[in-house]
């Protein structure tokens, strides 16, 4: 289980994140959505420790990990993958090479188990003889499959997405929605997901949080995120340029 | 209330007088701080023998086979027109083109080859180096590492603080005898000496020390290449622009830290007798 209590981070004189509580169950698979810049990647990182807080607490399975020592830090990243926005994929490493990094690092698979492993890993997220294609031989949508086949490979006990949809087409999101959903029945893998994409928020969680002005203002089902009377949540669910979430982007503004 | 005003004017102009060269100290010292803590890291990871050696030996043929053509060239042609200069004034001076060999040989093995050498360097895989972690900080690959277990010193920073480490010293031992033979080339055509009497003229004066001065200097140079070219990288923010800015920086750094500690490394060593 995740519990995150009273975090605040601030960048300059930027303040992101304030009084931050969340709890995210074993198993679970938790939405966080909100418009850009309130901080949705800013929590995951510093979840698994990428960044810093400025003060409050991050438990991971009853460990501790702001204060923590790094070997128990060290410890607690092994149950921990990441799929980042862009996928961040070694260019100088081939795909096999890029999926079998964390089974070098993290665990202790012999070669033959690592290389098994890794076309699981791949043909899991619908690559095949691609392993030893460089990432610059990919498009965007199989890198990201990458990414995912990376955070995957270690079997971690959680894996933070962020916005792993972002860019993809309407057939591929769904893949990776579906994805995200078989993860969690197969791996019983706890997640956090960071997106913008309603649609594959309402299909993947179990639970959807809104971040606006660096708190939380939601906390709900994917039925009640629907059914919300809190207009901030309607506004960013229904994608409207008109309501209370400030912007600099609507006509009014630029008129 | 006035005087309420004047105080605020007052420090509004203190504000404004030493704002810049505050921001400007802050900025020098935490570069210098987060430097020396990434090459205090550097240094544990050696100490444990926590060494990647696929990694290591991959940079070491980076740094040093790949740039010796470089290498070569330039002190080969730096000899020749040492060679082709103390030759035209000593001939101007004296009539005759003496100690030709004896200045170019001194002039290589004790300066020119260990800054030139040192130079090069900075150029190709200073610059390479901070474009490619600045590259992989952009775009999260430095994170990923992290997150997969890595720590992005071992993994990336001690390879190519190792590989320059040793590399260019070796590169300036052939840098200095390249620029030797370059000249020798030169006085030969040019001024009618034979290669006996060159060889006789740079080996006469030439001792180990004379030898171990600008050997020694090479390592010190090499530690500033890998630990500004690394930290610039590791530092990098604001993208493709960033990336280039870093670079720059990186190879402006180096090579005003490498002429700057020259002078202090020469004082030095010579109050030590190494000359």
């Amino acid at each position: 289980m995740i519990k995150v209590r009273s975090l605040n981070k601030s960048f300059g004189k930027k303040q992101v994140l304030s009084g931050i509580n969340i709890d995210v169950y074993d198993g679970e698979t938790l939405v966080i959505i909100g418009p850009s810049g309130t901080g949705k990647s800013v929590l995951l990182k510093n979840i698994v420790g990428l960044v810093t807080p400025d003060c409050g607490s991050i438990i991971i399975d009853d460990t501790e990990i702001v204060k923590a020592k790094k070997d128990v830090i060290n410890e607690v990243q092994k149950k921990m993958g990441y799929v980042f926005q862009e996928a961040a994929l070694f260019d100088s490493l081939t795909i096999e090479e890029n999926v079998a990094f964390g089974l070098r690092t993290l665990t202790k698979l012999d070669e033959s188990e690592i290389k098994q492993r890794v076309v699981q890993c791949l043909s899991m997220v619908g690559l095949e003889n691609v392993e030893k294609l460089k990432p610059s031989d990919l498009s965007g949508g199989m890198k990201k499959r990458v990414g995912l086949a990376r955070a995957i490979a270690y079997q971690p006990k959680y894996i933070f997405y962020d916005e792993p949809t972002t860019g993809l087409d309407p057939i591929m999101t769904d893949v990776i929605s579906d994805l995200i959903i078989n993860l969690r029945q197969r791996l019983k893998i706890t997640s956090i997901v960071v997106t913008h994409d309603m649609r594959s928020a309402y299909k993947v969680a179990d639970r959807i949080m809104m971040l606006y002005k660096t708190g939380v203002i939601f906390s709900g089902t994917p039925a009640e995120t629907e059914n919300t009377d809190n207009e901030i949540v309607k506004q960013f669910i229904s994608g409207s340029s008109k309501g209370p979430i400030e912007t600099d982007r609507t006509f009014s503004q630029m008129e | 209330m006035n005087k309420a005003r004047t105080l605020v004017k007052f420090i509004q102009f203190l504000d404004v007088t030493f704002g810049a060269p505050k921001r400007l100290l802050l900025y020098v010292f935490d570069g210098v701080g987060s430097a020396a803590a990434m090459t205090f890291e550097t240094f544990k990871w050696i100490a444990k023998g926590d060494i990647n050696p696929k990694n290591t030996i991959s940079q070491m043929v980076e740094v040093g086979w790949s740039s010796f053509p470089i290498v070569a060239l330039t002190s080969f042609f730096t000899g020749m027109v040492l060679a082709l200069q103390v030759g035209s004034a000593t001939s101007n001076l004296f009539n005759e083109p003496v100690y030709v060999g004896t200045v170019t040989g001194f002039s290589l093995v004790m300066e020119l080859g260990p800054i030139l050498t040192a130079i090069v360097i900075t150029g190709r895989v200073g610059a390479a180096i901070t474009a490619e972690l600045g590259t992989m900080k952009v775009t999260e690959q430095i994170d990923a590492l992290y997150v997969l277990g890595t720590n992005p010193v071992k993994y990336l920073a001690v390879p190519r603080f190792l590989a320059c480490f040793f590399m260019l010293p070796l590169l300036t031992a052939a840098s200095n005898i390249i620029g030797i033979y370059g000249g020798m080339i030169v006085t030969v055509n040019s001024w009618e000496v034979t290669p006996d009497m060159y060889w006789t003229e740079v080996l006469d004066f030439m001792i180990v020390r004379t030898f171990l001065h600008g050997f020694i200097k090479s390592f010190f140079y090499a530690l500033i290449i890998a630990i500004v070219s690394c930290h610039k990288g590791f530092n990098t923010s604001g993208g493709a622009e960033g990336v280039g800015k870093a670079t720059t920086n990186s190879v402006m750094v180096s090579i005003v830290l490498i002429l700057v500690s020259d002078y202090f490394l020469t004082a030095f060593l010579v109050a030590l007798n190494i000359k």
